[in-house]
């Protein structure tokens, strides 16, 4: 169980870190919520309800989206983009998809390589590229899911004030869900941005997210 | 980690799901509630109108009109008819008549009529005789 616990650690804490937030956020955006509901002569909801409303669903959704719009990206873009010096790119003479040797693919893999990395054909092709389809899958559904329920708060926001509801396609064009969508872009893209340059003068040792504390500045792909 | 992925995919998913749907039931309801009022107006049974009115909606009336609830209604010409398209998104609900169109909102004794005779102003709210 010690073992366990030691060897799974980073994904345990961040998993009870996740839901431990999202109580914290049921809590205060119930309470936001019953503020906006004082206003607008609406009834006070009780917790459950509020978890179960659109209201929160797009509060969720859209911090989901731009997190995996983010791993989609980065996991992409750094087979072609490189920054010389950081630890979160490969070496700068590794641009692409690299050879076979290097990705232990064909008669290069090993014993203990993944089944999908031996045996050829389509197989490997997308177990090649399934990370990121996955995360580029995982952003989509995320922000479909902003969509639907995003229109749904919109459209209750939008009789409360006496005004018509729209169309998903209305709603899709629409500033509210931009706003959204882009405010949280703009803080993933500049979070990365900012690992990738930071990550080549600064150090944090001990992390796999940074070089060794001793490593020059401009040494690529080292972590400790 | 396929397996935490499995569920954020599902807990998505079921968000979406539970935003966009579901409704049914409450469309009904909603449309229920604004037969009622309608079916009021029809019969010139304004005490009946006025119980279908939101509290905050039947307490702006008589201030504003500094009679009772009951007069105050009469006095605004409503029309009632058959109950056309029906929109419902949270707790709040429009209903669609020939003539009118209604604003419900979802309170904690059921559906209540908080806006009538409410006429469309290109992108600005509805002007509403009674709420708004």
């Amino acid at each position: 169980m010690r073992r366990f616990l030691r060897d799974n650690g980073l994904s345990l804490v961040f998993g009870l870190l996740c839901l431990g937030a999202l109580v914290g956020q049921a809590f205060a955006g119930q309470a936001d919520f019953n503020n906006r509901q004082l206003a607008d002569a609406g009834r006070q909801v009780t917790l459950l309800e509020y978890v179960a409303s659109s209201d929160f669903a797009v509060d969720v959704a859209e911090n989901w989206q731009s997190e995996y719009l983010q791993f989609f990206l980065y996991v992409f873009a750094t087979v072609w983009l490189v920054q010389r010096g950081s630890p979160e790119s490969k070496l700068v003479d590794k641009v692409g998809h690299e050879s076979d040797e290097d990705q232990k693919l064909g008669r290069y893999a090993t014993e203990r390589s993944p089944k999908w990395a031996r045996v050829g054909g389509w197989r490997t092709a997308v177990f090649s590229k399934s990370l990121g389809l996955v995360m580029g899958a995982l952003f989509f559904l995320s922000w479909l899911a902003q969509s639907i329920s995003g229109r749904s708060a919109y459209n209750a926001g939008q009789l409360a004030q006496f005004q018509d509801p729209v169309s998903w396609l209305g709603y899709v064009g629409s500033a509210d869900f931009w706003n959204r969508t882009l405010q949280n872009w703009q803080s993933e893209f500049l979070a990365m941005g900012s690992i990738v340059v930071l990550s080549v003068y600064l150090r944090q040792r001990g992390s796999p997210e940074s070089k060794p504390v001793g490593a020059p500045h401009d040494a690529t792909q080292e972590s400790g | 980690m396929r397996n935490a992925a499995a569920a954020a995919c599902g807990l998505v998913l079921l968000c979406g799901v539970a935003a966009g749907c579901g409704t049914g039931q409450r469309e009904a309801a909603a449309e229920a509630a604004a037969e009622d009022f309608l079916g009021a107006l029809d019969r010139g049974d304004a005490a009946a109108a006025c119980a279908s009115l939101s509290p905050e909606t039947a307490e702006e009336l008589t201030a504003s009109e500094g009679e009772a609830c009951e007069e105050a209604l009469g006095a605004q010409g409503l029309t009632g008819g058959p109950v056309g398209e029906v929109a419902v998104w949270g707790d709040r609900a429009q209903v669609r008549t020939d003539a009118d169109v209604l604003f419900l909102a979802e309170l904690d004794d059921g559906w209540k009529v908080v806006a009538a005779g409410c006429a469309p102003q290109g992108e600005k709210p509805y002007r509403c005789e009674v709420g708004g």
